[in-house]
C-alpha cells in the first residue's frame, strides 16, 4: 500500500514536470503547446538585481526595458504583429539567486536575455542560457570575464573593464597625475577592473601605481586601507567597487586629512555616494558610461520616460532600453525566435543607433568603442567633467 | 606607529562593547547567542528610526540628540534582547546546547531579513554625522568625536563592571554562572537574572550600533554579521564567559587587526584576525584571562 502510494506521486511528479517543460516552448503563461513558436507574445528574460543593495538600479534598468517594449509594441510589434514582453528575474547581486532566476526565465519561453547588473551574479547564467540557446544582450554588467569564455551567445554594450581602465588612464594622463593608488573590494567586477589599470598604467609609464589593494566590503571601519593609503600618500585614488563602501573610504580619507583626488568606478555611481559620503564627496572624479542626463539631445526621451513612470530615469536606464531595442532589432533580422539565426543576425549588425553611438560588435561580442565619460560630483550630484573626445 | 595604537584602540572599543554582551551570555548559560551582532544592527536601526521621525536636527545639538536616543535606543534594544531570551531561548533551557545554537543562527536571520522587510533592503544614510576637529595627539591623528565615542564606550563598561561587582544583581549573575542549581536552593529568581543579562548585553550592543551610525554614516541590514564574528573572536580571545576578558579581547583585537594590516597589507587584515582566533582556539581556548573563574558572569 504505502509501496504504491509512492509510485503513485512520483507519476504524478513526473507528469507535472513533462507538462512543464513541454509548455516551455511557448511559455508557461503563454497559450498552449500548438501556438508556442510561432504566435503569442515573444519574451524577453530581464535578470536584474530588484532586492538588495543594488536594487535602485535595477528599477531604472526594468523601466528603461518597458520603455522601449511599450514603443514596440505601439508600433506594431516585431515579425509581423507579435508582441514583446519582459520577465523579470531577480539576481540581487548573488549568484545562487542569479542562477535561479536565470532557470526561471528560460523555462518561462524567454528567447533573448538582455539583463545583467553585477558581473559576480551574471557569469554563473551564462552557461545556463547558453544551454538554451538563448542570446545574452548584457546591458550593465562588464567584467572582462563575461567575453573571455568565449560563448557564441553573449554579447554586452556596456563598456568592458578594460575600457573603463582605458578612460581612467586617459583621464589619469591629462590631469597629469603620477602616482596612484587602486582600491578593489575582491569582487569579480571590482577587481577586473583594478588589475587592469594597474597593467595598463604599468606599460604606459606616465604614471606608477603607489599601491594597489583590496578591501572586505560589508564593514563600516576601513581605517586599515585609510592607513595604508596616507602611507602610500598618492595623487590619486581610484576605487573600483560599489558605492556602500566607496562612501565611507572617502569619508573616512577625507577625516584622516587625505589631499590628493578621488575618483571611482561605474560601480560607485549612485546618488547614495554621496549622502554616505557626506561632504567629503564634492569633487570626487569617476569614470562611468554615459547615463540621461550627460546625453546630448536625450531630452525627449527623458522626458518620455518621466511621464510613463514619474520618476526621472537612472544609471543604466539608457543601455537596458537599447538592448530591448537591438533584441528587437535582431529577431526581426533573423525572421524567427531561434537563438542561431539571432546571434547571427547580431553578429551581422552594423551601424544600429544606440545612445552610446552606432553599434558593431567586435569579433568578442563587445562594443567597439566604450563610451566612457569623466564625472565629477558638485552639490551631490554627478556631472558631466569630460567627455574624453 | 601612534596611528596604529589609535586606530586599534578605537575600533577595538567597539568591539569591547559588543563582546561583552556575548560573553556575560556564555557566562551565564554557555550560549553562543549568534544574535548578537544583530542586536548591534537593531539598535542603529531604532535609532535612526526615532531621528527621522523627529526631522532635521540643528548640528548644535546633535551631541545632546545622539545621547538620548543612545539611551533610547538602549533601552529598546535591551528589550528585544528580553523578548528573544523569553520566547526563543528560554523553553529550549533544557534541550541540548546544539538545539539552541541553531535557534540562535534563526534568530539571527530573522533579525536581519525582518528588518530589511520593515525598512527596505537599501543601506541608509544615519541622519546625525558626528564631524569632528581633527588633532594631533603625539603623532597620532585624532578626532573629537572619536574621543566622545571612546569615553561613551568606557564609561558604558566601568558602569557595568561595578554594576555586576557591587549589586546583588550582579553578585546573582555571578553565581548563576558558577552554579545554576545552587543558585535556585539559594532562593535567586534565576529567570529574572537571566532576563536581565540579556537586557544589558543587548543595551550594550544597541549602543554601540548607534554610536557606529554617528560615526560612519551608513547603515545596513546586514551590519550586524561582520562585526558580531569579531566580537565573537573577541570574546574567545579575552577568554569567554569572562567580563575583563572580553573588554581586552576587544582592545587586542583592535592591535592585532591594526597591526596585521601594517605588517601584511590591509587585504590580509581578516586573515590575520582569523588565524589568530584559530590560533588562540587551539593553543589557549580559554583566553587571556580565562579560568579565573570566580569572576565568570
Amino acid at each position: 500500500m504505502r509501496i504504491k502510494r509512492h509510485s503513485t506521486v512520483l507519476i504524478t511528479i513526473a507528469a507535472a514536470v513533462l507538462l512543464t517543460t513541454s509548455g516551455c516552448s511557448g511559455g508557461l503563461l503563454g497559450g498552449g503547446e500548438s501556438e508556442g513558436e510561432s504566435a503569442g507574445p515573444i519574451k524577453l528574460a530581464m535578470v536584474i538585481p530588484i532586492s538588495g543593495s543594488s536594487a535602485p538600479t535595477g528599477k531604472y534598468m526594468e523601466n528603461g526595458a518597458q520603455l522601449a517594449i511599450n514603443e514596440i509594441n505601439e508600433d506594431g510589434g516585431i515579425l509581423d504583429g507579435r508582441e514583446l514582453e519582459l520577465v523579470v528575474g531577480d539576481e540581487a547581486c548573488d549568484p545562487q539567486q542569479g542562477v535561479a532566476s536565470a532557470n526561471k526565465a528560460v523555462s518561462a519561453g524567454a528567447v533573448v536575455s538582455v539583463g545583467g547588473y553585477c558581473s559576480g551574479a551574471t557569469l554563473p547564467q551564462l552557461p545556463i542560457f547558453e544551454k538554451a540557446g538563448i542570446p545574452m544582450i548584457i546591458p550593465a554588467a562588464n567584467s572582462q570575464d563575461l567575453v573571455n569564455q568565449k560563448l557564441k551567445n553573449v554579447f554586452m554594450i556596456n563598456g568592458t573593464g578594460k575600457q573603463q581602465s582605458t578612460a581612467a588612464l586617459d583621464f589619469i594622463k591629462k590631469q597629469g597625475f603620477t602616482t596612484v593608488a587602486l582600491v578593489d573590494d575582491n569582487t569579480s567586477y571590482s577587481k577586473d577592473i583594478n588589475v587592469e589599470t594597474a597593467k595598463q598604467i604599468e606599460e604606459d609609464g606616465s604614471a606608477t601605481v603607489a599601491l594597489s589593494t583590496s578591501v572586505t566590503a560589508g564593514e563600516s571601519d576601513y581605517s586599515a586601507v585609510v592607513r595604508d593609503i596616507m602611507n602610500a600618500n598618492p595623487e590619486l585614488v581610484y576605487w573600483t567597487g560599489y558605492y556602500q563602501e566607496g562612501g565611507l573610504i572617502i569619508n573616512q580619507l577625507k577625516k584622516a586629512g587625505f589631499a590628493g583626488q578621488i575618483m571611482v568606478a561605474d560601480g560607485s555611481v549612485d546618488p547614495s555616494l554621496s549622502e554616505i559620503a557626506g561632504a567629503g564627496a564634492e569633487g570626487v572624479y569617476a569614470t562611468m558610461t554615459q547615463t540621461p542626463d550627460t546625453i546630448e539631445g536625450a531630452e525627449d526621451w527623458i522626458a518620455n520616460y518621466e511621464e510613463e513612470f514619474g520618476s526621472a530615469p537612472g544609471p543604466y536606464s539608457t543601455q537596458s532600453y537599447d538592448a530591448v531595442r537591438l533584441a528587437a532589432e535582431a529577431i526581426e533580422q533573423a525572421g524567427s525566435t531561434d537563438g542561431d539565426k539571432i546571434i547571427d543576425a547580431l553578429e551581422a549588425i552594423d551601424g544600429f543607433t544606440m545612445f552610446s553611438g552606432p553599434l558593431k560588435f567586435t569579433p568578442e561580442h563587445t562594443l567597439s568603442s566604450g563610451g566612457f565619460v569623466i564625472l565629477k560630483i558638485q552639490d551631490g550630484t554627478f556631472v558631466l567633467e569630460d567627455d574624453l573626445s | 606607529m601612534m596611528q596604529l595604537i589609535w586606530d586599534g584602540l578605537f575600533v577595538g572599543s567597539f568591539y569591547a562593547l559588543i563582546a561583552l554582551g556575548y560573553s556575560m551570555v556564555y557566562g551565564i548559560i554557555k550560549l553562543l547567542n549568534f544574535a548578537h551582532g544583530d542586536l548591534y544592527m537593531l539598535g542603529a536601526f531604532i535609532a535612526f528610526a526615532v531621528l527621522s521621525s523627529l526631522g532635521g536636527i540643528p548640528a548644535s545639538l546633535s551631541i545632546g540628540a545622539l545621547l538620548v536616543v543612545l539611551l533610547l535606543s538602549m533601552l529598546l534594544t535591551g528589550t528585544a534582547g528580553v523578548l528573544i531570551e523569553r520566547f526563543a531561548y528560554r523553553p529550549l533551557r533544557g534541550a541540548p546546547r546544539l538545539a539552541v545554537l541553531i535557534t540562535a543562527v534563526g534568530v539571527s536571520f530573522s533579525l536581519e531579513y525582518g528588518v530589511a522587510a520593515l525598512a527596505g533592503p537599501n543601506p541608509k544614510a544615519f541622519p546625525i554625522r558626528l564631524e569632528g576637529e581633527v588633532f594631533n595627539l603625539i603623532g597620532a591623528r585624532v578626532s573629537l568625536p572619536q574621543i566622545v565615542l571612546m569615553i561613551i564606550a568606557g564609561l558604558l563598561m566601568i558602569g557595568l563592571n561595578s554594576y555586576i561587582h557591587n549589586t546583588s544583581t550582579g553578585r546573582a549573575m555571578r553565581s548563576i554562572a558558577l552554579d545554576r542549581n545552587a543558585s535556585l536552593l539559594m532562593g535567586i529568581n534565576v529567570n529574572s537574572v537571566i532576563a536581565r543579562t540579556f537586557f544589558i548585553g543587548s543595551a550594550l550592543a544597541g549602543a554601540a550600533g548607534v554610536m557606529a551610525g554617528a560615526y560612519y554614516g551608513k547603515i545596513d541590514f546586514l551590519m550586524g554579521f561582520i562585526i558580531g564574528l569579531k566580537a565573537f573572536t573577541a570574546a574567545v580571545i579575552g577568554g569567554i564567559g569572562n567580563i575583563k576578558g572580553a573588554m581586552l579581547g576587544g582592545l587586542v583585537l583592535g592591535f592585532v587587526e591594526a597591526f596585521g594590516a601594517q605588517w601584511f597589507g590591509g587585504q590580509w587584515r581578516d586573515v590575520f584576525a582569523f588565524a589568530v582566533l584559530i590560533l588562540f582556539l587551539t593553543l589557549r581556548p580559554t583566553g587571556i584571562l580565562g579560568e579565573r573563574v570566580t569572576e565568570r558572569v
